[in-house]
């Protein structure tokens, strides 16, 4: 065996993301190499996508069950003003984030009703929820941004125990948690039986319509934890908040999907597909590129991406 | 069993239109159709407010309409509301280049479309809006008053809006008259325009250890960075605002990073147009294509 020959299977394997990822922490190390690399870059970097990193480990389980949600964004946003405006109303800090979380529950069990019982596509029932939440939050907020949250709420998004922001802690737990579901529990294992064959599951004695319906739960209660990290990080409740986050959560799930060999969504693939986008949107801003160029190159990067994995893929 | 969901059907749309945003006034009323893209945005929402409830007082049927963002949506809607031939259409907020067909319905349907902040075009009876030069100028000069005058700063703004980017490039001459370095353009995401100029302040303030003040051309941007740079701590940087949000004037109250806002007189432009539209219905059009109407700086000094 010769050394060349080592090396290249496991090239092969760094292909996709990680590898995507290596090349864009060299090139952004080499271009700035005083400051990206800098450790106050770093934590920053880890604080931008802690939200993100658990509304796509929610999107991660819903996209295990082969399905998605196109509503996440939209339940972010309406957790975040449930509890802004339970706050201002009065109430005290647990109840409101108890009351906004259940809110996201509730929106959970509704898009996996539609979807596992009503069987609807996920896609109209997510759509639909979404827009229905849109307007709610609009309807709730008169489309103002609600500010003056009381400090202890403020405590989730800004306070950095050991000089760690809580939300990164947050982010790490939700991630090891979600991991653990899904690779390591009876449930995850039903997630993915369901995902790959629901048919075949069915057969194995999976209630495939209560598997999907969880994976929404989940999935509606992640949006609405990181709705209200989102308004406690920014001291204010916004109708539209939340919504840039349905499309990079999907996005960071089909990136992750470029590192796994068996190709079906991982929290670990997940994650990696989260820090991509942190890195090139940080490292973009560093080197000052123009932001429309920035959403293209963001585009091509996951179309290159996804790609590579394909051909891998395919490859015998 | 139809029948039993045709009838729900119905009964959830009678129970949608006794919520809908018309105006109960008595028949042959002169009915208005307001359209925007952009009623999450809280100055949008401010400023229809202030018209329909003038509208109201006039006696006037007035029916608002968002389409969050779509322009061939409010294209439609403004081809529709033409086609139901209204006494007047008002354009709240939207690029006017962007809504050729649907001007061009409405002076099919000889309906004067009358325009809140947006621009002059053709199809567009008056445009009243801020004078969005003046609001730049006075935010950058609020800035220069922040910073001693010289140093470095960054603006932030969103193209696509025209009287933002208005305001932006008179702040820019403003800037450049002064001698400050303008060190970077950034163009602030919308949807979600407090946590991406949060973003976008972290970043820049790691690559610009110099840097002395943020101008951004509306109040939910320059939040966002006042919040980077109190978590950086590195108070000595000044931001500026435009629009007077409440939030930005709870900001300004706390003597921290946010230093000024230009609050825009909705009042006075909601007024003017509502004034214009019953001259329209008294016959008389507008002398004027456009009517700018000026800013009120709110500083800490201030």
């Amino acid at each position: 065996m010769t050394a060349g020959a080592g090396v290249r299977p496991a090239l092969r394997r760094l292909s996709g993301a990680p590898l995507g990822l290596l090349a864009l922490i060299a090139l952004f190390t080499i271009l700035r190499p005083t400051v990206f690399p800098d450790p106050g870059n770093l934590s920053n970097l880890l604080e931008h996508i802690a939200v993100l990193t658990i509304v796509a480990c929610a999107q991660t389980v819903v996209m295990a069950v082969a399905d998605f949600d196109l509503s996440v964004g939209a339940t972010a946003s309406f957790s975040g003003v449930i509890a802004a405006q339970l706050l201002v109303a009065g109430w005290p800090t647990v109840a409101a984030i108890a009351a906004a979380m259940a809110a996201g529950v509730v929106i959970g069990v509704v898009n996996g009703w539609l979807v596992a019982y009503l069987k609807l596509s996920a896609f109209v029932a997510t759509l639909a929820s979404m827009t229905a939440l849109a307007g709610g939050s609009l309807l709730l907020t008169d489309g103002s941004t609600i500010f003056g949250l009381p400090d202890d709420f403020l405590l989730l998004g800004q306070s950095r125990p050991l000089g760690i922001p809580t939300v990164v802690l947050i982010a790490i737990t939700v991630g090891a948690v979600t991991w653990f579901l899904l690779s390591r529990t009876a449930q995850g294992r039903r997630w993915h039986a369901v995902g790959g064959n629901a048919e075949a599951a069915t057969y194995a004695g999976i209630d495939v319509g209560r598997t999907r319906l969880l994976a929404f739960v989940v999935s509606g209660a992640g949006a609405a934890l990181a709705g209200l990290l989102l308004s406690s990080r920014l001291a204010s409740a916004h109708p539209t908040a939340g919504d840039p986050l349905m499309l990079t959560s999907i996005a960071a799930v089909f990136i992750g999907l470029t590192a796994a060999q068996a190709a079906r969504p991982s929290v670990a693939g997940t994650i990696l597909g989260v820090v991509v986008l942190g890195v090139l949107d940080n490292g973009l801003n560093l080197l000052d590129v123009n932001p429309y160029v920035q959403q293209i190159l963001t585009g091509l990067i996951i179309v290159v991406s996804v790609g590579l994995s394909r051909r891998r893929g395919e490859r015998p | 069993m139809r029948m039993r969901h045709l009838s729900i059907a119905v009964a959830l749309v009678l129970a949608a239109s006794g919520c809908g945003s018309g105006t109960a006034q008595p028949p042959g009323a002169p009915a208005i159709s307001v359209v925007t893209p952009y009623l999450a945005n809280a100055a949008t929402k401010d400023v229809v407010d202030k018209f329909t409830a003038i509208g109201e007082r006039r006696g006037w049927q007035v029916t608002v309409t968002d389409t969050a963002g779509d322009f061939s949506m409010l294209n439609d809607k403004i081809q529709s509301a033409a086609s139901r031939r209204p006494s007047a259409i008002v354009l709240a907020m939207g690029d006017p280049t962007q809504l050729t067909l649907g001007l061009k319905a409405a002076g099919d349907n000889k309906v004067p479309v009358f325009a809140i902040d947006a621009a002059q075009a053709d199809g567009i009876a008056a445009n009243v809006t801020s004078d969005n030069a003046d609001l730049g100028r006075k935010s950058a000069a609020a800035l220069l008053e922040a910073i001693g005058g010289s140093g470095n700063v960054a603006m932030f703004g969103h193209d696509p809006h025209p009287g933002v980017r208005a305001r932006a490039a008179a702040a820019r001459a403003e800037f450049d008259k002064a001698g400050v370095t303008v060190v970077t353009v950034k163009h602030v995401p919308v949807p979600g325009p407090v946590e991406g100029a949060r973003k976008l302040t972290t970043d820049l303030l790691a690559v610009t250890p110099d840097l002395k003040g943020i101008w951004a051309a509306w109040d939910e941007p320059a939040l966002g960075a006042t919040q980077a740079i109190r978590q950086a701590g590195r108070m000595g940087i000044a931001v500026v605002g435009v629009d007077g949000q409440d939030f930005a004037l709870a900001e300004i109250q706390k003597a921290g990073p946010f230093y000024a806002t230009v609050k825009q007189d909705w009042d006075a432009v909601a007024l003017k147009v509502a004034d214009l539209i019953t001259d329209q219905l008294a016959g008389k059009a507008p002398t004027q294509r456009e009517y700018a109407l000026p800013g009120t700086t709110i500083a800490r000094t201030t």
